[in-house]
Order: C-alpha cells, then sequence, then structure tokens
C-alpha cells in the first residue's frame, strides 16, 4: 500500500477515534441542530422561503467544514513537531512529498464525514423545496474545493511554523476574514469593494454559486467563473501545502 | 566503515552548531557518543541521519551521503530520537504496523507481538499508548527503531525512564545484535555506566567539537585514564609512603579516594600498600575510569 495512503489512514483514525476529533464533530453538529431548529421554525412561519433556507445552510456547512479543515490543518505538522512524532516520520522511508499527500487525505476524509454529517441537516431543511438535488451536488463541488483549500492553506502555515498556536491563529484570521462575505449585507456586496471582494474571494464564489443555482435555480454554465475562482483557490493552496512541508525543519 | 564523520561543521540561524565532528564506527561497534547537554550530539544525529545537510565536512553512514540518498539510508538504519513522541490513541502493536507499512512492509500481529516481546512489552501490546509510562514508551521506541532490522542503530538517551531491570534488559538486547547480527550502535547517553557496560567505542563532543575518539579499553589505557578508589582505612600509625602511580585525591574520615594511573596495576598497588603496614578493611572502585576521562575531556575543551 501507497505510503501516503497509509499516512492518510492514520489521520483518518485520528479524526474519528481521537477524543479530540469527535469532540470537533460533536460541536460542529450541535450548531447544525440548533441552525436547522430554528431555519424550520422560520419557514413553518413563512418568514424565510425553502430556498432561502437551503441556502443558509449550505454556506453554513462550508464555513464550518472550512473551519473544521483550518483546525486540523494547523496542526498536522506543527502538532507531531510540537508532540514529537514528527520526527520518527521524517526518519522513515518516506518522501516529504508521501507525508503532505497523506495529510490532504485526512484532511479529504474530515471533510467527507463532514459532509455525510450535514446531509440530514440539509434534507430537513430542503426536502419540501424543489432544488435539493442541486444543493447536494453543489455543495459537495464548490465546497470541496473551498473546504480543503481552507485545510491544506492551514497545513503550509502548519508546516512553516514552529507551534501549533501560531499555526492557528494565522489560519483562523485568515478564515474569518474570508468568511466575511457570510456578514456582508446585500447593498455593500455591490458596492465597489463588495464586487472585488466576492470576485476574489474562494468563499463568496462557493456563496454565489448557491445563491445563483438554489435559489435563481440558474444553470451550471453559469457558474464556471465562480468554479475557476474555486479551483484556482483550491490549486494554489496545494500547492502552498506541498511547498511547505517539502522545505520543513524540523 | 559503517559511520565515517570527518570535520563536520553546521551552521543554524547563523550560529556554527558543529565546529568540527569526527566520528568512525565499524559493523559490530557500539559507539558511546557522549558530551555536555547542548554538545551538539543530537544535531549530529540529525546530520547522520540526512535531516540536516552539512556545511562541510564528509558524512558518509553505509558508505553513502545520507541527504542525497535520505530514503535508501533511511530503509538500513533505525533510529531512537530523544524526542520521540506516538500516536497516544494507537495501541502498541496498531502502532508498529503501521509504521511498517509506511515502509511497505506487511507486520502481522503474531510478528507485531514478537517484536514487542522482544523489548519487554509483552501483554500490553492491545493497550493505548498513551496509557504508557515513560520507560515503556521508550521500549516501543526501542521496538520501533528495531522494526527495519537495521544494520546502523542509532540511539538517543536509550533507557532514559527505565528502571534499573529494565536497562539491563535493553543491554541484553543491544549486546545481542551486535555480537550475533554484527549492527552497529550508535549510542548518545549520559549515564556512564550504559557506556562502561556496552560500549567498544567512544567519542565525546564538547562545545560542538570532537574531543576524544577511540576504542574504549584504548582510551583507559592512555593518558587521561586515573581509575578512583575509596578505601576504608583506619588511621595509619605512622606515614605511609605510596607507591608509584597511586595517588590520594582526598580523604574523609577512614574513607580514602585514591587514583590509580592508567599504567597502574590495582592488585599490585593495594599488595604493597598492605605491605607497607596500611590497613586497608574495603576497596570500592568509583565510577571506573570513564568518569575521569569524560570530564578530563570536556574539562580540557572548556578551557579551550
Amino acid at each position: 500500500m501507497n505510503p501516503a495512503w497509509w499516512i492518510a489512514r492514520k489521520e483518518s483514525g485520528e479524526i474519528l477515534v481521537n477524543g479530540r476529533g469527535l469532540a470537533w464533530l460533536f460541536a460542529l453538529t450541535v450548531i447544525m441542530s440548533v441552525l436547522s431548529l430554528l431555519l424550520v421554525s422560520n419557514t413553518e412561519l413563512s418568514l424565510l422561503d425553502n430556498a432561502q433556507v437551503v441556502y443558509m445552510v449550505m454556506g453554513t456547512i462550508t464555513a464550518l467544514g472550512a473551519l473544521f479543515a483550518v483546525v486540523l490543518g494547523a496542526d498536522a505538522v506543527a502538532g507531531e513537531r510540537e508532540r514529537g512524532s514528527l520526527m520518527p516520520l521524517l526518519l522513515t522511508s518516506v518522501t516529504p512529498s508521501e507525508i503532505v499527500s497523506g495529510k490532504m487525505g485526512g484532511q479529504a476524509s474530515g471533510w467527507t464525514v463532514m459532509y455525510l454529517l450535514g446531509l440530514p441537516y440539509l434534507w430537513a431543511v430542503g426536502s419540501s423545496g424543489q432544488n435539493l438535488l442541486q444543493a447536494i451536488a453543489y455543495l459537495a463541488l464548490f465546497g470541496t474545493l473551498t473546504v480543503l483549500g481552507f485545510g491544506f492553506f492551514a497545513l503550509g502555515l502548519s508546516a512553516r511554523f514552529k507551534s501549533v498556536r501560531t499555526a492557528l491563529l494565522t489560519s483562523l484570521i485568515s478564515w474569518m476574514l474570508l468568511a466575511s462575505p457570510l456578514l456582508l449585507g446585500p447593498s455593500l456586496r455591490q458596492s465597489a469593494v463588495g464586487r472585488g471582494f466576492d470576485a476574489a474571494n474562494p468563499f463568496s464564489s462557493s456563496l454565489n454559486a448557491f445563491d445563483s443555482v438554489v435559489i435563481d435555480s440558474q444553470p451550471f454554465s453559469m457558474q464556471t467563473g465562480r468554479l475557476a475562482v474555486a479551483l484556482a483557490w483550491f490549486v494554489l493552496t496545494a500547492w502552498y501545502a506541498v511547498r511547505g512541508v517539502r522545505k520543513m525543519e524540523l | 566503515m559503517i559511520v565515517e564523520i570527518r570535520d563536520l561543521r553546521l551552521i543554524l540561524g547563523g550560529r556554527p552548531v558543529l565546529n568540527g565532528v569526527d566520528l568512525t564506527m565499524r559493523a559490530g561497534d557500539i559507539y558511546g557518543f557522549l558530551g555536555p547537554n547542548g554538545a551538539g550530539k543530537s544535531t549530529t544525529i540529525s546530520v547522520l541521519a540526512g535531516l540536516r545537510p552539512p556545511a562541510s565536512g564528509k558524512v558518509e553512514v553505509l558508505g553513502r551521503d545520507p541527504v542525497a540518498e535520505r530514503t535508501w539510508i533511511h530503509r538500513r538504519i533505525g533510529v531512537l530520537s530523544e524526542q520521540s513522541g506516538f500516536y497516544e490513541w494507537m495501541a502498541a502493536a496498531e502502532y508498529l504496523k503501521w509504521f511498517s507499512g509506511l515502509s511497505g512492509k506487511r507486520l502481522g500481529e503474531a510478528e507485531a507481538t514478537l517484536r514487542l516481546r522482544r523489548v519487554g512489552l509483552d501483554g500490553r501490546d492491545r493497550a493505548p499508548v498513551g496509557t504508557y509510562s515513560r520507560g515503556m514508551k521508550q521500549r516501543l521506541g526501542l521496538a520501533r527503531a528495531l522494526l527495519n532490522d537495521p544494520e546502523l542503530l542509532v540511539l538517543d538517551e536509550p533507557t532514559n525512564g527505565l528502571d534499573p531491570r529494565g536497562r539491563r534488559e535493553i543491554h541484553d538486547v543491544l549486546l545481542e545484535m551486535s555480537v550475533n547480527d554484527g549492527v552497529g550502535i550508535l549510542i548518545c547517553t549520559h549515564l556512564l555506566d550504559d557506556v562502561d557496560r556496552l560500549c567498544t567505542h567512544l567519542g565525546i563532543l564538547s562545545k560542538g567539537k570532537t574531543v576524544l575518539e577511540g576504542s574504549v579499553a584504548g582510551l583507559l589505557a592512555g593518558r587521561y585514564a586515573a581509575a578512583r578508589y575509596r578505601l576504608r582505612v583506619p588511621a595509619p600509625e605512622s606515614a605511609v609512603t605510596l607507591p608509584a602511580g597511586v595517588r590520594v585525591a582526598s580523604r574523609s574520615g577512614e574513607w580514602w579516594h585514591v587514583e590509580l594511573s592508567g599504567a597502574g596495576d590495582p592488585a599490585a598497588a593495594w599488595r604493597e600498600l598492605l605491605d607497607s603496614g596500611l590497613r586497608i578493611e574495603e576497596i570500592h572502585q568509583e565510577g571506573g575510569g570513564l568518569e575521569e576521562l569524560y570530564l578530563a575531556a570536556t574539562e580540557t575543551r572548556e578551557a579551550v
């Protein structure tokens, strides 16, 4: 079996067996449960339409998935270094490329678990609407690129910084800055700054694609620009992580 | 030669860390790598393992450049580093199987148990590593270092945290590997007792430079060697003339601390002292000549 796969398997095990990984997943499901309950109540009272609610749940799953990925990524190398388990890994015949691929595989597992946990909530709020299947598909496509991009970015920082705390805080600051479109109102998003931010921000690309597909029922052909931004984010952050792990110091 | 390091120099963060390290090992040697804290022992190991490129000097491990051929070297050496962390949620047997899998080798349940038993960890192979004591983790680290049946084993403080019985068991494993399998073993340690019991060769590092290197027997017979003894001697009635090569370093009541130069034969010296009318009631050897050797070598460097 390929060493990268072997490392990815360990990373996945760490998420699902280790207390810390499970605690994070538990916290994320609690947040999703509370949010879904509020949104379903709002729909029942006709305060929000069904598509709007699905869009909000998709955005929240993406944002929380990215937060989870950031936490995992920041710990991936700096955490191993702090706990003394990086040195034994470097002393095996595994190459840095295999290490980074394995770590990325672990991130993908984390997001897969998060995505699967999010599906029942998406179904709960969207099963009575028109665009549930599109929502599930677009969350898989845009959510994966955005979330894993955040994880890879944190992984790159983790390889460069010696302490988990520094890597985690820097990653969280970046996550909050980029996730801020979730908080921008419609008028602010129409301003020049808002439009510029939207055009270059992977979070905005995902949210705008969700909006376009789920609320406005627009086709995939309208999403290519947004997909390009999300894809560029994914490729750039993957490159950043690979470069960081290849150059990492003890 | 399985390790040949000549005039190794390394600069980290603009500061010279290694300033001329020499180290030579042959198959089957057990090499004690000594030196004060911060002398550069662990850094030398990281260079030897190909994890840091040297600024200058010759470094060859199993006849190859460890930086250029890191993967090849790592398949053939085992390293127990000083900072040896574990995945605490894994069971010991699972941990060994996972590590073995990284090198593309499948380790079966029975073999994992056998390897754990070899380092004295039988019966606890299903317990999470997080529940292990420090000594048990040290044993697991050794089992991990032995996974690829290495030609060269590098151990940084291998008996840290072990009780006397545990130390003895690990010593036996290492001696067996060296004698039966011809494995070269490099041991970084502060415990001169480990060196005394195990090592055939010795290198002393001080401030990033090798200040002494050679076979233990050769060095002890050399100029630094002076074995120390503690003698219980009731107050002599008259002045005693000491034989050549014997020096009283200090006295404390009935206890005399005596130094015997490398060339002196202890039995002959004691006989001569007894013949001169001195009543010696007890004789204890103190720290062997190794302690003297170490102190003299590191003090010389401090003075420089």
